[in-house]
């Protein structure tokens, strides 16, 4: 925390510029966040300093169409440096006949993902890595690349349904056990592949993807600023106020707008309850996957009264639909103020007595601990977020870090466990409840009078800003440009799409019973990520290998 | 090991059975709910209701519908505003933007039905046409709205924006004397 005073910020900050400015000819600073443009020949060893030497692990990456605009495709890289609570956005161009860039996979591995998704989404081309195809079906026709600013956003191909092939089992291993393509337990559309030695599971696969939705298209070409609130909440189905508070942070940031502090409140208040009612759904569903279906029943009981709570304060159960740029569309009035604390007390006697109660099964407790390890060092490697960072001893937590909304205004603890197993991170997620509903009440004492709504909303047109929301499962990503009337681009990264990588260190080595829990307990969303990662025993990360019939899509090592 | 050490280990064993006290505490928790009021509260946000008569077929509620449940169909003599509950996400953004408050939130969320025709639902309006070129300009409640705001709009209400471009440039031409060189 010491490194988030003013001062100290500043001298961080003028460190960047320094060092960053060999290879940037333009650098700006604005709010938390960095921007500088980096020639692509040098683009290379200006990622290497800040993902190196300066320790900063990479947010996302995301490809724009800026043709429209200046004639040239361009990549943003979005570092984060949660210890000076900074963004980093390093952006490079490239020559519009080629539209070949320096491919960064070698020095952060985590950019492998956003890089296949920009080349399959802009047809843009990565050199010096293995290219493939990630987020379109096999069929999409080559040449259509659904993100560039000429392509309607109502285009429909002709799909011809070749289907896939599994493959059949690895050398010196017996045939895979699919989980899949719906999760037995999460009702999601995921495939993984289950290679085992006897019950121990030593490799597998996943392939995700089932289910692009083309959002971000939908959101540039056919609705208006305030009308993409509505769809942000529906990318997830579990923390879709996250999404939309991401959302409309990042276009006010990117405005200027001033949000009435009350509003801020609401949101913060808002986004606690849903992070009660996800950790409560988890824990449900993680007792239900261990054969303790009495533990499921009750957590999902007490979620009941957490799920009325919020159809009170927003007019739903889900997908609240009260957050616009801006503020809030509906005030939290006094009256509802004792129904909301009396539900808080009933959660919280209530669920420490149940929690007393699963921990006292043996059972429960024999097969969460060491099962599904995630090593410290493994964690920071592939930068995981959220409860299973926090479960492996990775202290890390944006509303501490970069606070936003009304987080400075609340004295909370950040559970951190050391075990790395299924144990710690769910105690890291029992503790969490306590600490919003303790959250909740510090905010609906000090909650200010006043309006919930920006009187002026005024959005200038190529501005932009990167958004960070600490979702239940971990950090959300939103990256916005504005745009006239809409965003320009507007890309999502859900903590999931962090997370799935770290079920290869997991997953190795447990028992097959196991496997399903283990899968389940970094509390995946598939339908926010869907992204493709191939798992090895040996540690090392590989994208899924296809056989030829997939129409060869190769594999790369990294 | 004493009775004192016997009588701990065997609450640490019958631990797990705590779950039938937090049962019987709970008791049933579900409802009869066909026979029942469910479980919804006050501000539950449901179906949207249409007023015809307050509605002035101004389609402000269509330009804020996030998923177009709410359209505008025009043609030569009508202006219909449909509402398809089938895409209806329960936002409730057409009742904070209606400037007549002809749309009202209910409380119903029972839409199952076997006929789809059940889900739509319209409001026909009759429209203005331009005294000048025949065009359909607005809806006869939009226009007895905006006179009844204001007065002087009764010279140019009936009047396509063309037209009215056409009016107004002639009347600057008449008042400085200028003729557009043909």
């Amino acid at each position: 925390m010491s490194g988030n005073s003013p001062n100290n910020k500043k001298s961080i900050v003028d460190e960047y510029v320094r060092r960053l400015s060999k290879y940037a000819s333009d650098i700006k600073f604005i709010d938390d966040t960095l921007f500088a443009a980096i020639p692509s020949n040098s683009f290379r060893e200006a990622v290497k300093l800040v993902h190196d030497e300066f320790d900063c692990y990479l947010r996302t990456c995301a490809g724009v169409d800026e043709r429209p605009v200046n004639g040239f495709f361009a990549m943003y890289y979005i570092f984060g440096d949660d210890r000076n609570g900074l963004n980093i956005v390093l952006k490079t161009y490239a020559d519009p006949s080629k539209q070949v860039f320096p491919s960064v996979t070698d020095i952060c591995p985590a950019a492998d993902w956003c890089e296949m998704e920009a080349r399959d989404l802009l047809g843009l081309e990565f050199k010096g890595r293995q290219q493939y195809r990630l987020v379109l079906p096999n069929w999409w026709p080559k040449n259509l690349y659904p993100l560039r600013k000429d392509v309607p956003h109502d285009i429909k191909p002709k799909p011809s349904f070749t289907g896939e092939r599994v493959s059949v089992g690895r050398k010196g291993s017996s045939a895979p056990i699919p989980v899949g393509p719906y999760h037995p337990a999460l009702h999601e559309p995921e495939y993984f592949e289950l290679y085992v030695e006897g019950e121990k599971v030593v490799d597998v696969k996943y392939r995700g993807f089932h289910v692009h939705r083309g959002i971000e298209k939908l959101a540039e070409t056919r609705m208006t600023y305030q009308q993409i609130p509505f769809l942000a909440e529906r990318i997830c189905g579990i923390c879709g106020f996250v999404h939309s508070t991401c959302y409309c942070q990042a276009v006010e940031k990117a405005a200027r707008i001033d949000v009435p502090e009350r509003a801020l409140f609401i949101r913060s208040i808002i986004l606690e309850i849903e992070r009660i009612h996800s950790h409560l759904l988890w824990v449900g569903v993680a007792a239900h996957l261990l054969g303790y279906d009495t533990g499921f029943m009750h957590s999902w009981r007490i979620r009941e009264h957490v799920m009325y709570l919020a159809e009170l304060l927003t007019g739903s159960r889900k997908t609240y639909g009260i957050n616009l740029i801006g503020g809030v569309r509906k005030d939290i009035n006094e009256d509802k103020i004792p129904k909301t604390l009396e539900v808080l007390s009933i959660i919280e006697k209530e669920f420490a007595r149940l929690v007393d109660t699963m921990i006292s099964v043996p059972e429960i407790k024999f097969r969460l601990k060491e099962t599904g390890i995630l090593p410290k060092e493994d964690a920071r490697k592939l930068s995981v977020v959220g409860p299973t960072a926090r479960g492996s001893g990775l202290d890390r937590d944006n509303r501490r870090d970069l606070p936003y909304a009304a987080y400075k205004y609340a004295d909370f603890n950040v559970p951190v466990y050391d075990e790395g197993d299924n144990l710690a991170r769910t105690l890291v997620r029992v503790d969490e409840v306590f600490e919003s509903i303790k959250i909740i009440r510090q905010l609906i004492e000090q909650l200010p009078k006043g309006p919930i709504m920006a009187e002026e909303i005024d959005i200038p047109e190529n501005r932009m800003a990167v958004s960070l929301v600490e979702a239940p499962r971990g950090e959300d990503v939103h990256f916005v440009i504005t745009g006239y009337g809409k965003p320009y681009r507007w890309r999502v990264r859900a903590p999931t799409y962090q997370n799935i990588p770290a079920l290869k260190v997991m997953l190795n080595g447990v028992m097959l019973a196991d496997a399903p829990l283990t899968i389940a307990s970094i509390d995946p969303c598939f339908s926010c990520t869907d992204r493709i990662v191939v798992v090895k025993s040996d540690g090392r990360r590989e994208v899924l290998h296809l056989p030829s019939q997939w129409g060869g899509m190769g594999c790369s090592r990294l | 090991m004493g009775w004192n050490g016997l009588f701990k280990t065997l609450v640490k064993k019958l631990g797990p059975l705590k779950a039938l006290i937090i049962a019987s505490e709970a008791g049933r928790v579900t409802r009869k709910y066909p026979f029942e009021p469910p479980l919804i509260s006050e501000e539950f946000r449901g179906k949207i209701e249409i007023d015809e008569n307050k509605c002035i077929g101004c389609g402000a509620c269509v330009n804020v519908c996030p998923p177009n449940a709410l359209t505008m169909e025009q043609d030569n003599d009508t202006k219909v505003l449909k509402y398809f509950i089938g895409r209806c996400i329960y936002c409730w953004r057409c009742i904070d933007v209606c400037p007549t408050g002809a749309i009202r939130g209910t409380l119903e969320f029972e839409l199952a039905t076997n006929n789809i025709d059940d889900l739509h639902e319209m409001v026909v309006h009759e429209v203005v046409k331009c005294r000048v070129c025949g065009k359909p300009v607005t809806t006869i409640a939009m226009k007895d709205f905006v006179l009844e705001k204001t007065r002087y709009a009764e010279e140019y209400i009936d009047l396509d924006p063309y037209c009215r471009k056409e009016k107004f440039i002639k009347a600057i031409e008449g008042r400085f004397g200028y003729r557009e060189q043909q």
